[in-house]
């Protein structure tokens, strides 16, 4: 690559974080959020190793509404770098539902053009871990086994087992032995996970111009 | 993860050969002595990986350096470690406080580990700090940090040689390979 500036000249600033820059924004020691996947925990995991301060899923992004305005779909990415201004969404599910979050991906990018987010599928994880030599890691954190089974929702826990809502059975515990569902006969109304209940709770940003779309990045 | 018996046997397939190494790094030399002339210049190679690069890079640099090396521990928590922070295993053993700097890398992905090490070194007070690499793998990149020397933009590949490690092995051919699945999706 061609570097005409002089010696002595520091480079052009990427938003690195400040070396004063704050300690990170979980203390250490403090009790970390409830991840949905195992593969979050240990990004979340690396950044701290790494002295990256992280949120996690701090902000929802409506991303579909109906005519009345109310929000049919949002996206909510697993973390927000501060310091790099950087949204990452981890994706190690099957290639169905990495279609769905990459339709989603590409709409909130041309409704939120400004934000700038890094989408980590299977393979990246993978990669991520055989280059920290953690092998055995890398299966067990990627698809349907690396699911932290207590914080999936009813709709995914059914729809994971059976998958279709069609097919909903009466109750659905999420304490098997298996740390899977277990379906038995009764009917009790599905609870909001915590995740589920923080997401609705998180102040949603609305785009500044929904209809200046960009093209996808 | 076993010992190999036959190094070259595990590598799929060359992806940078000896010589266009060879080749690319004297360009780089060259570039970065018609850069640094008459400054002050320390190359901080970054162990264990970019040692192959830095040895053969500061030869084929005609104006005087300065070399340090640096170690720091990479990521390698379990499920069960709550927190652990990068620590410096080999500190610089010597002020690089108004001296123009070149962090020699051998590879840059998610660009975690150079984002701390860039934050550490500007924190000493070197007059200029400035990156060079020998590999960039840019489909990786986390962290975004403007890299000034590049030796070679590569895809995404899992690859060892001239320095790079699998398991600490590896790091001696004289070339960048791409190593064959097999030999790592049993490891543990």
């Amino acid at each position: 690559m061609t570097d005409s500036r002089p010696v002595g000249a520091e480079p052009p600033q990427s938003p690195l974080p400040d070396p004063e820059a704050p300690p990170p924004i979980r203390e250490p020691g403090s009790e970390p959020p409830a991840f949905a996947h195992a593969s979050e925990a240990e990004l979340s995991r690396i950044l701290d190793f790494y002295a990256v301060r992280w949120e996690y899923e701090p902000h929802v992004f409506p991303i579909l509404w109906n005519t009345d305005g109310d929000v049919l779909e949002s996206f909510a990415p697993d973390f927000y770098l501060p310091d790099l201004d950087l949204y990452v969404e981890l994706t190690t599910l099957r290639q169905k539902l990495v279609r769905k979050k990459n339709r989603k991906l590409r709409r909130l990018r041309e409704l939120y053009p400004d934000i700038r987010i890094k989408l980590f599928y299977a393979r990246d994880f993978r990669a991520l871990m055989l280059k920290y030599g953690r092998f055995a890691l890398a299966e067990e954190l990627s698809g349907t086994p690396g699911q932290v089974t207590p914080d999936r929702s009813y709709e995914e826990l059914v729809a994971g087992r059976l998958g279709s809502l069609d097919e909903v059975p009466a109750t659905v515990t999420p304490t098997g032995p298996d740390g899977g569902a277990v379906i038995e006969a009764g009917a009790v109304q599905p609870a909001l996970t915590r995740r589920r209940r923080r997401r609705r709770a998180t102040v949603a940003r609305r785009p500044a111009a929904p209809e200046a779309a960009a093209t996808d990045r | 993860m076993k010992t190999p018996t036959d190094l070259h046997a595990d590598v799929a397939e060359v992806l940078v050969s000896e010589e266009a190494i060879q080749a690319r790094v004297r360009e780089l030399g060259q570039r970065i002595s018609d850069d640094y002339r008459g400054r002050n210049l320390t190359l901080v190679s970054v162990l264990k990986g970019s040692l192959p690069f830095m040895a053969d890079l500061m030869r084929a640099i005609d104006v005087p350096v300065r070399i340090d090396l640096m170690e720091v521990s990479s990521y390698g928590g379990t499920a069960t470690e709550s927190s652990g922070l990068v620590r410096i295993l080999k500190d610089l053993s010597a002020s690089i406080a108004g001296e123009d700097v070149l962090l020699v890398e051998d590879i840059i992905d998610t660009g975690l580990t150079l984002n701390y090490l860039i934050r550490y070194l500007r924190g000493k007070n070197p007059a200029s700090l400035r990156i060079c690499t020998l590999l960039d793998k840019p489909a990786r990149r986390l962290v975004e940090i403007p890299v000034d020397y590049t030796g070679f933009t590569i895809e995404d590949r899992f690859v060892v040689g001239y320095g790079l490690d699998f398991g600490e092995l590896y790091r001696n051919l004289r070339f960048v390979g791409v190593l064959r699945p097999e030999v790592y999706s049993g490891g543990s």
